[in-house]
């Protein structure tokens, strides 16, 4: 039997660990906690993958979330329970996806940014007048709860989110060592080579957006059944964008640890600064600006630039050493 | 189109806001040979070039490849078909290592089935020593040398090449004819734009020789040279 | 027939007044864009903050918010100055992506801003003049939109003859038609560069006084003027001011024969102007006057 590497043991124990943590009994503040991180790691993997491996950056996270959580919501309203909502809501979402694609990929760089940041904007005028089921509330549009999901408990969204987490995870661990990652980051260094050297530009991107939108939609329901209510400012609030964006950029875009590490100050920033309600807003955007301007390379970035990774690298490689001996 | 060639470039005119770049071409690329591309600058060389590898559309007239119309076919597809070319000024991937900008050509544009040995390609440009360098940190010369061998890690059967000895030393250009007759042994077929005279004239066995986006001669090295359309157009 | 021209009439005026707002706002856009080829996504919020700052010394001084400029436009224009000097100049040196990645970060601050301040409830500038209307011929066109005109040829040719006739300004025309010409005449391009938004900066603080005053507004009420005078100037083309001009009269063309013949949805109003741009991006980048 093959031994397996030792990273890929160290992260399945970290798995196991984690998922033990509803059933062991730890205070239910820290499930709250690590839920949110849960989910904002899946966007961040997912604006990541666009950003930082095919050189997309893409401002419409907040129209595949809202997307999704629309569906769900709606759906149970008409019967479909929410577990199916789920899903269907990420479909809808790599399905927005894929028609918007053909135009969108013909836009490129700025274009497509701007082009992209339309869309969700778009949805949210929309969704404050299409009012399909329900009564009218007053104002039109003032959104949906979502039936039926009284008895979920917080153990099993946080399962959810961790499930959804490990799957962002293991889907950009296994793109960036197939053809596709190497076909992506081509794309992202160099366009017009890339399709010199065959590579089909449209169809690589499209398969990682398509992915980002299935997994971003999955995200945001997700969330939508920890939060019950969806309204058009909440559902396609620009802060779907500013979080994995944000997550991304302090953690290190175009790694695969970055998202994580950005993913968890994104989290600790976001109970820090509930105290300052109104003010948080600013102060993310503050940050924001710090971090791109004087660390763009972010954390991850940094930590390669001093060599931290050269001691836990040698460290790991002498006990794999030792253990492929015995 | 004729039974030697490989490919048939008929009538083909492209025009861009009324200046045209390229003026009813017409000629053939025989198979194994090294065909060179001349004229003085913005003759309409390199258009040419991006019309073969698709880049470009042409307004009107066909480019047959192995006797397949080309004209409208995606650049990814032309490579997948056996046409590669390099750039003027190279372009790599430039986060990505040497071995591996060769890699996304061998993995991406080789649809003709025999794998090739990456490091043979990177001996043959002297880039062996440099394959896991990121392609970002290498000099302009060697950048130049990337250009060609992921051009030859598509496997394909026609190269474009766009003025790989740009630039380069006396000392270098004996290098550069041995790869390119390196090349054609391996059975490939090259279309060569060069402004270096001592390259066009003892790597190629024909030239066409463009001036204006026309083609004004065609032929081997010893008659374009004489040619009076030829010396008129460089020499005014 | 004759009915049908009648009842377009008012929506076709309007339109094009309406459009002069909407050259207010690209003309900032256009001329950072020109210069360092950077949409600065965060300029419908500054537009914004324009207006709420407007609102805001309309409150604590009573003054009307044309009057307020006088201060507005001096102040934001300093503030456009260091924002370009000590943040999107640096960013330039590291990636383009940088540089809209910091561009959307100031988008936020500026949206939190407003909204810490002035929490996320509607406002509008309400002077006394602001409901008024005026007749042509049998129509009554209301007056703000009118002054969306005046406002928009003012700007416009403020600004032209500002590139044309200053120092200042010649150099901004030559970086935005090419830059290493311009460092040899000894232009110093970030110098220029902070000069260049620092006016956009002015021309959004005028723009939002003109907002202000024709539509209400939320802090979250910027990204549909980004997308919108974005669409302007693809639309009018690159460097054609002309072209910018009638591509502000489209956009407001769009949505006032939108809304009447939709009936006056609101929601055919916001999206029709989306559409349009998406529509225009994915078919023609480079814009239908576009050289």
């Amino acid at each position: 039997m093959k031994i397996p590497r030792l990273t890929t043991l160290a992260s399945i124990a970290v798995l196991v660990v984690l998922a033990l943590f509803p059933v062991i009994g730890v205070p239910l503040n820290w499930l709250n906690y690590l839920f949110i991180f849960f989910i904002y790691l899946a966007l961040a993997n997912m604006w990541n993958l666009l950003a930082g491996y095919t050189g997309l950056i893409c401002l419409c996270p907040h129209a595949f979330v809202g997307l999704a959580g629309y569906t769900l919501a709606i759906g149970t309203w008409v019967g479909v329970p929410f577990q199916v909502g789920l899903i269907a809501g990420a479909a809808v979402a790599a399905l927005f996806a894929l028609m918007i694609s053909y135009p969108a990929f013909r836009m490129k760089g700025i274009y497509f940014a701007i082009g992209t940041l339309i869309l969700p904007e778009a949805l949210k005028a929309w969704f404050n007048f299409w009012r399909p089921v329900g009564n009218a509330y007053q104002g039109m549009g003032a959104g949906y709860s979502v039936k039926g999901v009284a008895g979920v408990t917080l153990g099993d969204q946080y399962w959810l989110a961790l499930a959804i987490a490990a799957a962002s995870i293991f889907l950009v661990y296994i793109i960036l060592r197939a053809r596709l990652g190497l076909g992506l980051k081509a794309i992202r260094d160099n366009e017009n080579t890339a399709a010199s050297s065959g590579v089909n530009i449209f169809r690589l991107k499209l398969i990682s957006f398509l992915i980002a939108a299935f997994i971003m939609g999955l995200a945001g329901a997700a969330y939508f059944i920890f939060s019950p209510r969806i309204q058009p400012t909440g559902g396609f609030t620009i802060s779907w964008l500013l979080l994995p964006m944000m997550a991304t950029v302090i953690g290190g875009e175009g790694s695969e640890e970055g998202p994580i590490i950005g993913a968890a100050i994104v989290t600790f920033l976001r109970f820090l600064l509930a105290d300052y309600g109104a003010w948080s807003l600013f102060i993310q955007g503050i940050i924001l600006v710090i971090v791109v301007v004087v660390l763009p390379r972010g954390i991850a970035g940094l930590l390669r630039q001093v060599g931290a990774y050269r001691f836990p690298q040698k460290l790991f490689q002498a006990a794999e050493g030792k253990i492929h001996k015995t | 189109m004729s039974e030697t060639a490989v490919l048939s470039i008929d009538r083909v005119n492209k025009s861009f806001g009324g200046i045209d770049a390229v003026k009813d071409i017409t000629f053939e690329v025989r198979a194994g040979e090294v065909l060179g591309l001349m004229g003085p600058n913005g003759a309409g060389k390199t258009t040419l070039l991006n019309l073969i590898a698709g880049v470009y559309r042409p307004d009107s007239g066909r480019i047959l490849f192995q006797g397949r119309d080309i004209t409208r076919y995606a650049p990814h597809k032309i490579c997948h078909l056996g046409i590669a070319r390099t750039f003027q000024i190279p372009q790599p991937f430039t986060s990505l290592l040497v071995r591996d900008n060769l890699m996304v050509a061998a993995k991406y544009g080789n649809k003709r089935g025999d794998t090739l040995e990456l490091d043979e390609i990177l001996d043959l440009v002297d880039l062996l020593k440099q394959k896991d360098t990121i392609a970002g940190d290498l000099a302009t010369v060697s950048l130049k040398k990337l250009e060609l061998a992921r051009a030859l890690a598509s496997n394909p059967t026609l190269i474009l090449l766009d003025e790989v000895a740009a630039g380069s030393t006396e000392a270098e250009i004996p290098r550069i004819l041995d790869r390119t007759e390196q090349v054609r042994k391996m059975g490939k077929t090259i279309i060569l734009v060069e402004h270096v005279m001592k390259v066009m004239v003892e790597a190629v066995d024909r030239i066409v020789v463009m001036d204006k986006g026309e083609k004004i001669a065609e032929g081997t090295p010893g008659e374009v040279m004489k040619d009076e359309k030829v010396l008129a157009a460089y020499f005014g | 027939m004759e009915n049908f021209l009648v009842g377009l009439a008012p929506p076709l005026i309007k339109g094009i007044l309406l459009g002069g707002l909407y050259v207010v706002i690209a003309l900032g856009l256009s001329l950072v864009f020109g210069v360092m080829k950077l949409i600065n996504v965060g300029h419908g919020d500054l537009v914004i903050l324009g207006s709420y700052f407007a609102w805001a010394i309309m409150g604590w001084l009573g003054i009307d918010p044309f009057l307020s400029l006088v201060m507005g436009v001096p102040l934001f224009f300093v503030l456009g100055f260091f924002l370009q000097k000590f943040i999107i100049n640096r960013t330039f040196r590291i990636s383009l992506d940088a540089a809209l990645i910091a561009c959307f970060g100031i988008s936020i601050v500026v949206q939190g801003l407003c909204q810490a301040i002035w929490t996320p409830f509607s406002r509008s500038l309400a002077t006394d003049y602001r409901l008024l209307t005026f007749a042509v011929g049998p129509l009554t066109i209301p007056l703000r939109y009118l002054l969306d005109f005046i406002g928009g040829l003012a700007v416009m040719i403020a600004l032209r003859e500002f590139l044309r006739r200053t120092y200042l300004g010649r150099a901004i025309s030559a970086a935005s038609q090419n830059e290493p010409v311009a460092e040899r005449m000894g232009i110093n391009p970030n110098r220029v560069y902070s000069f260049a938004f620092a006016i956009a900066m002015a021309c959004a603080a005028v723009a939002g006084v003109l907002q202000g005053l024709t539509f209400s507004f939320q802090p979250t009420s910027g990204p549909p003027f980004l997308i919108i005078s974005f669409g302007v100037i693809i639309l009018g083309g690159l460097g054609s001011m002309v072209g910018t001009f009638i591509g502000g009269m489209i956009f407001g063309l769009t949505q006032t024969l939108g809304a009447y013949f939709s009936g006056g949805s609101m929601l055919v109003q916001t999206i029709a102007p989306y559409l349009l741009v998406f529509v225009v991006l994915s078919v023609r980048p480079q814009g239908i006057f576009g050289r």
